[in-house]
């Protein structure tokens, strides 16, 4: 059956001016917000949370291009992102609001929510913009969603190391589950 | 993205269907059906599209319990729902969080269930715009509806709102694009002024943009309301935006002959949260002295509004709702879910239409880790990873029909197009169930005995 394609591999970026070099700065001192784009709407609400499509529409960090220069990262180079709540690997790409020298954005998800601010002050909401945050470069993977709720919340793992639980075998794109699936239905 | 043929292959179109994406709640979309799948779909956005042409391959299909070994297995219907309703009758603090991608119909169930099992029944308002319904009970609600702004606008304001990435339709159905009655021209009858730091995709289709610094709302508006009220700026630059500028746009906004404030979670989110809603709608009263103007909040699911509505009419209060003590009890900060999470007071989680996992911070959802969740949902998200039950429900607006409230408070009645599979349930159906197996495990509401102030004096 021929369906009209909503699919897209990663949001479209734009291309560095310049080429990446070593950087200049280990660790970048930043302003983190959070908050939803289009490419991460969509991939949600079609139900694509399992799939590499949404580990690149979420768990993203759009940077100023001058950062990127300075931390010596390209356009889907991985970074580790810390804030006093958390810490969490993602893609780097260049921001397609730049510029805002100084401010990262990561669009929200199951990795925008490790490093937000839980703290409500009374009000309900908890504090998702404006929380301090570094920025490194790193080696380490983006994890996929169900990857990365296995390593955050190890509710269904005995490991409790968070080292081992990064490295254990994926989950996959596709559901997990003993049971019928949607072509059994047909 | 490459090029897309146009879609010929279809059995039958089935028009004037809503949107169940955000709170634009588009009544015009027409669905292309082929065996009972929707293939295409005609004026809705990106998102619209995306949602209502859904991957089947994360769809909930059947009714799953967590085996011994930690992975979830299919069950009957029977097996699932008994699960979930003993999680529920034995629990001490239930929460029940989510329906804002549900139908008011099923609400009306849930409420019950909450009543009487005494439960926390809470919404996506929570965490996007309870600062906006706290603000409202603080300084009021300047509201239209979106026709009137079709009709009348001559000036829309965006703040802290990315309209063009979250509700893609807005500017183009109801506030800057459309021809209106009184705006015949359409955009060019209209000013459009963007406020947020950011220069996002709205601000570049803009007239105007106003990038104050991170945090600088408050005192941004602060200092339009005092030159609203004559009076003379002392700094040369607020919150990053020079006087000059300041005063320039507020003399734009007295003479606009009608004006809106289209406001997101820019504002909800930031330090000042409540505050930030407050000093806006003062600034909206202020400017009524001068023009017309009102103010809308930019809701983000089809129905958050409609869970809003529908709990102020029954229990008084909007959203964060308890009924731990027999009647009904609205404390900020106490009875809202982040708070009762990061306490770890729920032993019980059921979560509709919404998906924690997804969009509670890590430290909120960490006590998800610790209780039982279940989850009532069409698709394998985040949350299911947490879900320990897992009931597929329907999808409204496709394959159930039922009542939404858009963002102007507008009643929309969404119709069904397709037919559910086979082995998922109505949500309405489904939450009806858990009701009546929990009154059976119970035989008593749970509620708190009935305080007594001085046993002795009785």
């Amino acid at each position: 059956m021929h369906y009209a394609n909503t699919y897209l591999d990663k949001p479209v970026v734009g291309d560095l001016e310049e080429a990446a070099t070593e950087g200049t700065e280990k660790v970048l001192h930043c302003m983190l917000n959070t908050g939803s784009d289009i490419y991460q709407g969509a991939c949600k609400k079609r139900g694509s949370t399992l799939k590499e499509e949404y580990k690149n529409a979420s768990g993203t960090c759009y940077m100023d291009p001058r950062d990127m220069a300075a931390l010596g990262v390209k356009n889907w180079d991985t970074v580790l992102v810390k804030t006093d709540y958390g810490e969490v690997v993602v893609n780097a790409a260049k921001s397609r609001d730049a510029p805002h020298k100084g401010t990262v954005f990561i669009c929200k998800g199951p990795w925008a929510n490790t490093v937000v601010s839980h703290e409500t002050y009374c009000c309900s909401d908890p504090t998702y913009k404006g929380v301090k945050c570094t920025v490194e470069k790193t080696d380490r993977k983006v994890l996929l969603m169900a990857d990365l709720m296995r390593w955050v919340y190890k509710k269904y793992v005995d490991e409790t190391d968070d080292d081992v639980v990064e490295n254990m075998e994926s989950l996959g794109e596709l559901p997990v589950y003993k049971g019928r699936k949607w072509e059994d239905l047909k | 993205m490459s090029y897309e043929p146009p879609i010929t292959d279809y059995d039958e179109i089935v028009e004037n269907c809503t949107c169940a994406f955000c709170g634009c709640n588009c009544d015009d979309l027409d669905y292309l059906v082929k065996d009972g799948h929707v293939v295409a779909v005609r004026h809705a956005c990106r998102l619209g599209a995306s949602k209502i042409m859904e991957d089947m391959d994360q769809r909930l299909i059947v009714p799953m319990v967590r085996g011994a070994n930690g992975e979830l297995e299919e069950v009957d219907w029977d097996t699932a729902l008994d699960t979930a309703a003993e999680y529920i009758a034995k629990s001490v603090r239930p929460v029940f969080y989510g329906w804002s991608e549900t139908s008011t119909e099923c609400m009306k169930e849930g409420i019950e269930l909450g009543e009487y099992i005494g439960a926390v029944l809470d919404n996506q308002a929570t965490i996007c715009h309870g600062p906006s319904l706290q603000a409202v009970q603080n300084a009021g609600y300047p509201i239209q509806t979106l026709g009137e702004v079709k009709n009348r606008a001559d000036m829309i304001v965006y703040s802290g709102s990315n309209a063009m990435n979250s509700h893609p339709r807005h500017m183009g159905r109801y506030s800057v694009f459309p021809r209106g009655y009184f705006r015949q021209r359409g955009r060019f009858d209209r000013t459009v002024v963007t406020m947020d730091p950011k220069f996002s995709d709205t601000a570049k289709m803009s007239d105007k943009w106003i990038g104050f610094e991170q945090n600088g709302d408050y005192g941004f508006y602060n200092a339009i309301r005092a030159v609203l009220k004559g009076k003379k700026l002392t700094q040369n630059v607020v919150s990053g935006i020079p006087a000059e500028d300041i005063y320039e746009l507020v003399e734009e906004m007295k003479n606009a002959e009608f004006g809106v404030l289209f406001f997101g979670l820019g504002l909800t989110h930031t330090l000042s949260k409540q505050r930030n809603i407050d000093i806006a709608i003062k600034m909206v009263m202020d400017l009524n002295r001068f023009s017309k103007w009102g103010l809308t909040p930019m809701r983000g699911h089809f129905n958050v509004n409609g869970f809003n509505i529908f709990m102020a009419y029954e229990t008084g209060f909007a959203f964060g709702v308890d009924f731990s003590r027999g009647y009904t009890r609205y404390m900020l900060g106490e009875t809202n879910t982040i708070d009762l999470l990061v306490r770890k007071e729920p032993d019980c989680f059921l979560v509709i239409a919404a998906d924690p996992g997804a969009h509670f911070p890590n430290g909120a959802n960490q006590h998800l880790a610790d209780i039982p969740v279940i989850q009532i949902d069409i698709h394998w998200g985040p949350s299911t990873e947490l879900a320990d039950v897992v009931l597929p429900g329907s999808f409204i607006g496709v394959e159930c029909a039922g009542t939404s409230y858009r963002m102007d408070g507008v009643p929309i009645y969404m119709k069904k197009a397709i037919d559910k599979p086979e082995t998922c349930r109505d949500d309405e159906w489904i939450v009806r169930e858990l009701k009546e197996r929990v009154m059976k495990l119970r035989e008593e509401p749970n509620v708190a005995p009935k305080y007594v102030p001085n046993p002795a004096a009785e």
